[in-house]
């Protein structure tokens, strides 16, 4: 994968993002049940995100390292 | 000895020690303006993770979050939200901002923007504003100082002196170091203040109710309305999704705007450690959870603190912890103040010094730096007079100072991508957008759907830059390309643009 797909579907997976943690997106997730690892569902949707972005970040900056190596 | 006095030996050891860090990192760096203000570029990677996290997260973060979600429940879950989306521009834009840096030699982001429009005005409105905001962020870390110190010791050590104390170690080494100074004592209360909160945060929850689960489960059967967003304004009444949603939009848009979180930019040593500092990021950001569930600890807590802010302490005082971990807690959230307070206090100074003072008047290398040390003092006065009289919560503190940075967002956005922005459109949606966040801010009936006051200043900020720009003469194709399209350049050529 290039680098600047990569960065495309990153700046895409933001945007989604943004949209899961407010108004309106949010609302399906802002319930209590079912719990995840004992939290409120509504904690475990937004901190799926945070861990969701790690991985994301992570992985574009590897795609990214790989693609200046070729050059 | 009496079990304050113990908790005050850990606390006063801590101060030391920090001290000591911060005067002996201040001394290896040189003497000049970029010395002191972008530590001569050489930050590596853990210095920048641990300073970029220890700045970001605060008093706010360690006494106001907890305070929210104990008062407020899940409102609080805002703070969830916005880190990482505020953080993720960074690695697209950061090291496009941190080549034009090092190729123009800018070290403050107002330079950047008044580098593509050239305007006294605009340089001028941006340290105004940036002082504005810095100031009530300043108060919020005083204030918790305040209330760590004055909480553990029963009173013995008031609010006042409390925040004066901690302050006072501050201040010796930011006028000592400077910016070297601010990230090596970073890193050291960075690594103290997230073993501290995982610590107690899983900690407490297990003492009082066997667990973390078995703590939301008593929750849901008593207070189910604490645990879904938006949950529940200061009154106790529910919140708007209008206010939850915007309050992590314009989190979102001012996270990076923040002046002393966009210096690191420029004082980081390349692009892959700017990279990487992003990546690493939402680590920080789990580090909230444990601090939440103190929060949600104290609401089926048989006593109360005095106000919700106080919760994080309350908790630690009532679960018989040893005076060494109450002491080391203390050390833990006051290293959340000052690791965040130093890089205010220092970035307030060098912003009205070089955005402010510079453009206007001829100044020495030696005379900016002897006039940031004095600002260095003065703001840090003023907003240790307005700490001690003030009311409000934490978390209001820092959401009103976002609204005034949010203001940022569509400058320097246009002078990086958009190649048909111009300076009066700029300087115009500026103007506009710091008018209405104003008006809104001392008229908060009139917000449509309680939107929060910097998110409507930025819409009116983006339309007006937008349509002033379209119907004024464009920049030279040249001079907007080499903001816009910002290439890497051969090291030799860089070499050769002497700063």
């Amino acid at each position: 994968m290039r680098a600047a797909v990569a960065h495309r579907l990153a700046i895409a997976f933001f945007i989604v993002q943004t949209v899961a943690v407010v108004y309106p997106g949010l609302v399906p997730f802002s319930r209590i049940e079912p719990r995840v690892l004992g939290l409120p569902f509504s904690m475990a949707w937004l901190t799926f995100w945070i861990v969701a972005s790690a991985l994301v970040l992570w992985g574009v900056s590897i795609v990214e390292a790989r693609s200046r190596g070729e050059d | 000895m009496e079990r304050w006095h113990a908790v005050a030996a850990v606390v006063f050891g801590y101060l030391l020690v920090t001290l000591a860090v911060g005067l002996l990192a201040g001394r290896r760096v040189t003497q000049s303006v970029a010395g002191y203000v972008a530590a001569d570029r050489q930050f590596g990677l853990i210095t920048m993770y641990f300073v970029t996290g220890a700045t970001i997260f605060s008093a706010f973060a360690f006494l106001g979050g907890p305070g929210w979600a104990y008062s407020r429940g899940a409102a609080a879950f805002y703070i969830l939200s916005y880190g990482v989306l505020g953080m993720a521009p960074l690695y697209f834009l950061g090291p496009k901002a941190g080549r034009l840096g090092r190729r123009f030699g800018y070290v403050t982001q107002a330079q950047l923007v008044a580098g593509r429009f050239p305007s006294r005005a605009i340089s001028l409105l941006f340290a105004l504003i940036s002082v504005a905001a810095f100031v009530p962020y300043l108060m919020l870390q005083m204030s918790g100082a305040g209330i760590v110190f004055s909480a553990v010791t029963d009173g013995h050590i008031s609010f006042e002196l409390g925040a004066a104390l901690a302050y006072g170690v501050v201040l010796v080494y930011v006028l000592a170091g400077g910016v070297a100074a601010v990230g090596w004592t970073n890193v050291f209360q960075g690594v103290i203040m997230m073993v501290i909160a995982w610590a107690l945060g899983i900690y407490i929850p297990t003492q009082l109710y066997g667990g973390i689960g078995p703590m939301f489960d008593r929750i849901a059967e008593a207070r189910p309305e604490l645990l879904v967003p938006p949950g529940l304004d200061a009154d106790g009444s529910p919140w708007s999704w209008g206010a939850y949603s915007s309050a992590v939009l314009s989190s979102v848009l001012g996270f990076l705007m923040w002046p002393h979180t966009f210096m690191k930019v420029f004082t980081s040593r390349d692009d892959d450690t700017l990279r990487r500092t992003v990546v690493l990021f939402p680590t920080f950001q789990l580090f909230l959870l444990p601090l939440f569930f103190v929060g949600f600890a104290g609401v089926l807590f048989p006593t109360a603190p005095e106000r919700p802010d106080w919760i994080m302490p309350h908790m630690i005082l009532s679960s018989g912890l040893p005076a060494l971990v109450v002491g080391l807690f203390c050390a833990g959230a006051l290293a959340a103040s000052m690791s965040t307070g130093d890089g205010l206090l220092h970035g307030a100074a060098s912003i009205a010094i070089e955005d402010g003072l510079a453009p206007l008047v001829r100044l020495t290398d030696r005379q900016r730096r002897i006039l940031m040390r004095g600002l260095v003092v003065a703001i840090g006065a003023l907003a240790y007079f307005l700490a001690i009289v003030q009311k409000q919560s934490l978390v209001w503190l820092l959401l009103t100072a976002y609204g005034l940075v949010d203001q940022f967002a569509p400058p320097v956005y246009a002078a990086l991508f958009w190649r048909r922005a111009t300076t009066k459109g700029v300087l115009a949606g500026l103007v506009a957008g710091i008018a209405t966040n104003i008006f809104f801010l001392l008229r908060p009936e009139l917000r449509p759907f309680e939107l929060h006051e910097g998110i409507l200043g930025v819409l009116v900020n983006a339309a007006v830059l937008i349509v002033v720009s379209l119907v004024t003469a464009p920049q030279p194709e040249e001079h907007a390309d080499a903001f816009v399209s910002a290439r890497e350049e051969p090291r030799t050529v860089l070499a050769g643009a002497g700063r």
